[in-house]
C-alpha cells in the first residue's frame, strides 16, 4: 500500500468525524481544502517543470562521476551543490546514495548530499516562497547549507 | 485579460507550458523527457496533496491557535523544541507536501524556528530507514538520525533569531 493512500484513507476518516460532529465547520474546512489545493497545484506544476528540466539536461551517470573520486572538505561542498540541484524524490536519495558508495564517494559526502537533497532544492524555492514569506526560504537555506557542511564533515570523521 | 494576466496560477501555468515548449523547440526528446517527468510526478503525489489539503482544512477549523500557541509558540520552551525536534522525523511526504501544511502552523502561531525545526527534523525520515540501512548501513542511519536532531534544534536557535528581526521581506 502506498504511503498517500494510507494518508489518503485517514484524511476520509477525519473528514467523517468532522463531519458527524459539526456539519457546518465540516463545510468550512472543506472551502479551506479546495483554496490550498487550487493555490498549491499550479505552483506544483511549475516545480514538476523545473525537476523536467534537471532530468532532462543531467544524468545520475554524471553526478557520480562528478562526486566519486572527490573526497574531504570539496567532495563534501560539491556533493552539498549537487543535492541542491539534482531532482530526487526523498525515496529515490538513498539507493542513489548507495550507488555513489559504490563508486567511491566517501560518507561525509553521502551525507551532505542526503542533507541538501531532502532539504534543499532550488526547484522547490518558489513553492517555499510562496508560502513561508522570501526572509524565512533565503535564511533557512542558507543556514541548511552551512549547517549540513559542518555535521557531514563530523559525519565523515566518525564513521571513517 | 488584465485580470486573468494578474492571476498567480495563469502566471505559473503560462510559464510552464513556455518552458516545456522552448525545450520541445530546442531538442524533441529532451521535451519528452521534461514532459515525461511532470507528468509522472504530478499523479505520483496527487493522493498525498489531496490528504494534506483535507488535514489542512480541517485544521483550520478544529485547532484553535491557543494548542499551537502553547505547543509551538514563544512560551513552549523545552516541550516544543523537544516536539519540532523529534515528532516530524516520523512524517513521511516530500518537501512540497509539508510547506502548505507549515504555513497553517504558522499563521496559527507557531514560532519562526519551530518551523524551521519542523522542516529539518523531517528531513530525518524515519520511514525510509529500511532504504537507508540497506544502501548505507545501520551505523551512517543511526549517527545521521543522531545528527538530525541537534541539527534541527540549532535551525531553530537560528531562525529564530531571524525571525525576530523587525524587517519583513515577504
Amino acid at each position: 500500500m502506498r504511503a498517500g493512500h494510507i494518508y489518503l484513507a485517514i484524511a476520509v476518516v477525519l473528514l467523517g468525524i468532522s463531519f458527524f460532529k459539526e456539519r457546518q465547520k465540516t463545510k468550512e474546512a472543506l472551502k479551506a481544502t479546495l483554496k490550498i489545493f487550487y493555490t498549491i497545484i499550479p505552483v506544483l506544476v511549475f516545480v514538476f517543470v523545473l525537476m523536467g528540466l534537471i532530468q532532462a539536461y543531467v544524468s545520475r551517470e554524471t553526478i557520480a562521476s562528478i562526486l566519486g573520486q572527490k573526497s574531504g572538505i570539496l567532495g563534501i561542498l560539491y556533493a552539498e551543490i549537487v543535492g541542491c540541484i539534482a531532482l530526487f524524490m526523498p525515496p529515490a536519495v538513498f539507493p542513489f546514495s548507495g550507488y555513489l558508495h559504490d563508486n567511491g564517494a566517501s560518507y561525509g559526502s553521502i551525507a551532505a548530499f542526503v542533507f541538501t537533497a531532502i532539504l534543499i532544492g532550488i526547484t522547490t524555492l518558489p513553492l517555499e516562497i510562496k508560502f513561508l514569506g522570501k526572509r524565512f526560504t533565503i535564511a533557512r537555506n542558507i543556514f541548511t547549507f552551512v549547517l549540513a557542511f559542518f555535521i557531514a564533515l563530523l559525519m565523515e570523521v566518525i564513521l571513517t | 485579460m488584465k485580470h486573468l494576466l494578474k492571476n498567480n496560477a495563469f502566471q505559473y501555468l503560462s510559464l510552464s507550458a513556455l518552458i516545456i515548449l522552448t525545450v520541445y523547440g530546442l531538442n524533441a526528446e529532451k521535451g519528452m523527457i521534461v514532459t515525461i517527468t511532470v507528468y509522472l510526478t504530478f499523479f505520483e503525489i496527487l493522493d498525498i496533496m489531496i490528504a494534506v489539503s483535507i488535514f489542512i482544512g480541517l485544521f483550520q477549523v478544529w485547532v484553535k491557535p491557543a494548542t499551537i500557541e502553547r505547543w509551538l509558540g514563544k512560551g513552549s520552551g523545552v516541550k516544543g523544541f523537544a516536539f519540532v525536534c523529534t515528532f516530524p522525523i516520523f512524517m513521511g511526504g516530500s518537501l512540497f507536501t509539508i510547506f502548505p501544511l507549515l504555513k497553517t502552523l504558522r499563521e496559527k502561531g507557531a514560532r519562526t524556528g519551530a518551523i524551521a525545526s519542523f522542516i529539518t527534523a523531517w528531513g530525518g525520515k524515519a520511514p525510509l530507514l529500511p532504504l537507508e540501512t540497506k544502501f548505507l548501513g545501520w551505523p551512517f542511519a543511526l549517527v545521521r538520525l543522531g545528527f538530525v536532531v541537534i541539527f534541527a534544534f540549532i535551525m531553530g536557535l537560528l531562525m529564530d533569531w531571524v525571525g525576530e528581526k523587525p524587517t519583513k521581506l515577504a
